[in-house]
């Protein structure tokens, strides 16, 4: 494949794209999640998560480094053949859509639940499928941009989450595994799940200006990530009491309700709707790199059209179904196994495979 | 293909011409002098502006006519450098055949389109009988205004010196700034019936030669009548006609112009017009004035961060009243919603009606000041200021926070100092209003992020536009919002994509133990 200059992003532009697809909608509900399968200690098992995915996306870069001017799919039709890479594009392509889909999905509901009741979900999605197709039919530069900006936009948010603090109890977080490291244990799969999104590398690897800091790259944008969700979890742990946190949907939300100004109340509000700028650097990346898919597949000359394609099925098939939020409660369990499995296991196996077969093939030539 | 002529327009055109001049176009001038006027008066068919000024030349004895466009030739030049020692002085021939007049420059020409061109250009033609060239003597001198300061772009402690309507001059204004010889220029000329000179100016040791390329190039593509003016040119060579957002800075200043130029932009100036084109820029420089660099950089940087401030007022203020109104009452606190409640009581509009009215009130105002005499203009001043202040609260028809809000936009639209910025935001002010009367803070954060959208995709002669925030390049940022003493920006920026990139070494005052 050939990468023209033109297309490149810088290391910065993509680790703000992965922490934006690893943040996106996820942090709303992420202290509720941790909070009912770990309790107060939900934060540790955020770490471990966090420990583990470094290591998953290491793991990733260094497949990657095996062909560096490829995709993942260049790479399998090199390893592999032909039909190993198209399976890849399939799955690649199915579960990014999923992924993609349920960001948009949760974005419209969690809209119309706070926002505007009185209009249709799918009125929403419409909605926010004008600056998706307006971004990512301009390809992979202009997303980066767009991470750049949204990043910038987004810098005081962090800082009026720091206002709850006033009335902190940091002693709801002692003691510290005081029910053993079972629960902990147990909400390390959960906390994955807000990690999941780095598979994009798979993709943007060859984008990259500075592959050799490509691991270095990662890593930051994983900690960037658990800094993100670490703070939110931790300001949601020590403002509502353990009981508390778990009658909230998204607490993350809630946690706002108390900020009151004198000019201003219900300042949440305001928030959700600054939040979708956040949010849509969710599904943005991940329609891109389903239209780089389906591109790749066709073996077509750009993504453009397939990005329109994307954006009108999204529109279509929203207009005949959009899930409620049980059905949306479902798509996301299946999303988080099939994450795991996609974004943990399947690279390990992979770099296992590609590594014997380097042997192989090396000791052939030798 | 047989439908290609249908579905492109023809390539090339050419101007209606009639016999004579497509014979006379194909000739080389003629020895005979006679023959020579008749066919000049083909060409110039009803131009009673044209003067041949038949004569003998006293020291040949030769029959000789000086042909010119009335008004495009300074008279006294005329009268006594050419005129008068042709006829009168008896040592004048040189011996290459030429004649020794004090004029600066003197051409030979010898076919009819050159000549055709020379005498639309304002220069004079000595015909002499008997010669198969033409003289073509500099005796330009057009109606001319004198130097002024710049009506649009007034600064209080930059140079008081705009541009004015000749390109040449303009061209010296700039070198009164830059005297150097790394400042080049390359001649271009637009348009098919009257060609007007372009010229690009830049430092050809700092510019990047790809850029200039690329705007060397898209000037070089146009195949117009003619370019009138220079915001006329920028539409047509920019990366994305379609968007609101000028790509191209217009100056009227002097200062600033040879200011970007030192950046390592490069700077077109149009003949004929009073303003030239600065690219590539970023959307940065909209913010920017000359007058930041001369006040104190602390205050400068308030000033900016201001512009900045008064951007999103005037864009978001208008949408940000009509969302909250009609759709989130619920974020204002009671005893606020109560008093809004009073005066929104008596009003028959909804919120979003209110809002257009009185901006479309407004936009006319300012459209109506800009294009009346100025003693007319004030009258306009006072009308609008009784409309909006009182009368129309007092009527019922729109509520005082309305007009709190349209005062509040106005004014943050005024301290821009970019006109064609303004103009972009006046446009999306309505665009984001529609959104939020339909969809209220969903609507606005969506025209936001489709602003956003647009802004990142937009490239000014290959630059991104919103550099230096994406793609963030962090050394860029001391001259962006904030302005950083001028002894701490010793790069050049990048956006500019200079070759050369260290502006200045360390000018940094030291202390006592210096």
């Amino acid at each position: 494949m050939n990468v023209s200059a033109s297309s490149k992003i810088t290391n910065l532009q993509y680790i703000l794209i992965n922490s934006g697809l690893q943040v996106s909608v996820f942090f709303l509900a992420l202290p509720r999640i941790l909070a009912e399968q770990a309790g107060t200690d939900g934060w540790v098992s955020l770490i471990i998560g966090w420990m583990i995915t470094v290591a998953a996306s290491l793991i990733v870069v260094k497949i990657m480094a095996r062909y560096p001017e490829g995709t993942l799919l260049d790479l399998l039709t090199h390893y592999g053949g032909k039909w190993a890479g198209r399976t890849a594009a399939v799955c690649l392509l199915l579960y990014l859509f999923y992924f993609g889909y349920s960001c948009l999905v949760q974005t419209a509901l969690i809209t119309k639940e706070w926002l505007l009741p009185q209009t249709s979900a799918y009125m929403i999605i419409l909605l926010l499928l004008i600056p998706t197709y307006i971004v990512a039919i301009s390809g992979i530069r202009i997303i980066g941009r767009y991470a750049e900006i949204v990043t910038l936009v987004s810098l005081w948010i962090p800082l009026v989450y720091l206002l709850p603090l006033k009335e902190a109890h940091w002693l709801h977080l002692l003691p510290i595994a005081g029910e053993g490291w079972q629960p902990i244990g147990a909400g390390v799969p959960y906390s994955l799940y807000c990690f999941l999104g780095f598979v994009s590398t798979f993709i943007f690897y060859p984008f990259l200006q500075n592959k050799s800091q490509a691991s270095m790259a990662i890593t930051v944008s994983n900690s960037l990530t658990l800094l993100a969700h670490l703070f939110v979890t931790l300001v949601c742990y020590v403002y509502f009491s353990p009981d508390e946190i778990r009658e909230y949907n998204e607490p993350a939300i809630n946690v706002l309700k108390i900020i009151e100004f004198k000019f201003i109340e219900r300042i949440e509000v305001i928030f959700i709707a600054f939040y979708l700028l956040v949010f849509s650097l969710g599904w943005i990346p991940a329609l891109y790199i389903c239209a780089y898919c389906t591109n790749w597949l066709r073996n077509t000359q750009a993504e453009r059209n397939h990005v329109r394609f994307f954006c009108l099925l999204l529109a279509i098939g929203s207009f005949f179904f959009i899930p409620d939020f049980h059905q949306n409660e479902m798509i996301e369990q299946i999303f988080l196994r099939l994450g795991i499995l996609i974004e943990y296991i399947l690279p390990i196996f992979l770099l296992l495979y590609v590594s014997v077969h380097d042997r192989f093939s090396g000791r052939k030539k030798a | 293909m047989r439908y290609s002529s249908w579905f492109f327009r023809k390539k090339y055109r050419t101007l209606p011409q009639t016999k004579a001049q497509k014979q006379a176009h194909t000739d080389f001038i003629d020895a005979s002098l006679a023959q020579n006027l008749v066919v000049l008066q083909s060409i110039f068919t009803h131009t009673p502006d044209l003067i041949v000024r038949e004569f003998t030349i006293k020291h040949t004895g030769e029959p000789a006519a000086l042909v010119y466009l009335m008004g495009l030739v300074d008279k006294s030049s005329i009268n006594n450098n050419v005129l008068k020692p042709l006829q009168f002085d008896t040592d004048i021939t040189d011996t290459d055949g030429s004649f020794r007049l004090s004029i600066g420059q003197i051409l030979r020409l010898n076919t009819w389109p050159l000549v055709e061109n020379a005498i639309l250009q304002g220069r004079s033609l000595l015909f002499v009988n008997g010669r198969l060239e033409t003289f073509a003597l500099d005796t330009q001198g057009w109606p001319q205004r004198a130097i002024e300061d710049p009506a649009i772009e007034a600064s209080l402690k930059g140079a008081h010196q705009g541009f004015v309507e000749t390109g040449t001059q303009n061209i010296a204004l700039i070198r009164r700034y830059i005297s150097n010889r790394e400042l080049k220029m390359k001649e271009l000329t637009v348009g098919l019936r009257a060609n007007s000179a372009v010229s690009l100016l830049y430092l050809a040791d700092v510019a990047n030669p790809e850029v200039l390329q690329e705007f060397e190039d898209r000037i070089k593509m146009l195949d117009v009548d003619t370019v009138i003016n220079t915001g006329e040119l920028a539409e047509y060579i920019e990366d994305n006609p379609y968007s609101p957002f000028p790509q191209f800075i217009l100056t009227e200043r002097p200062d600033a112009a040879a200011s970007q130029i030192l950046q390592g932009r490069i700077v077109a100036v149009l003949d004929r017009s009073p303003s030239v084109l600065v690219g590539p820029v970023t959307f940065t420089s909209f913010f920017q004035s000359v007058d930041d660099y001369s006040t104190r950089w602390s205050i400068a940087t308030f000033i900016r961060l201001l512009r900045v401030f008064a951007f999103f007022i005037a864009t978001f203020l208008p949408a940000f009243y009509i969302a909250v109104i009609s759709y989130h009452f619920e974020i204002i606190p009671i005893k606020l919603l109560l008093t809004i409640g009073e005066f929104r009581g008596r009003v028959p509009f909804p919120p979003f009606v209110e809002a257009v009215i009185m901006e479309i009130t407004l936009e006319m105002m300012r459209e109506a000041g800009v294009r009346l005499p100025a003693p007319v203009g004030q009258t306009v001043g006072i009308v609008g200021g009784i409309v909006i202040g009182q009368a129309i609260v007092q009527a019922g028809l729109i509520n005082n926070i309305m007009v709190i809000v349209v005062a509040f936009t106005a004014i943050a639209s005024f301290i821009l100092p970019n006109y064609d910025m303004v103009a972009a935001i006046r446009l999306i002010r309505f665009a984001m209003m529609i959104a939020a009367a339909m969809f209220g803070f969903v609507g606005i954060i969506i025209g936001m992020m489709t602003m956003i959208g647009h802004l990142i995709s937009l490239e000014s002669l290959g630059t991104p536009y919103t550099t230096p925030f994406a793609p963030m390049r962090f050394a860029d940022w001391k001259d962006t919002f904030i302005r950083m003493p001028v002894w701490k920006m010793r790069k050049r920026p990048l956006s500019a994509r200079p070759i050369q990139s260290t502006r200045q070494v360390d000018n940094h005052p030291e202390g006592d133990g210096k």
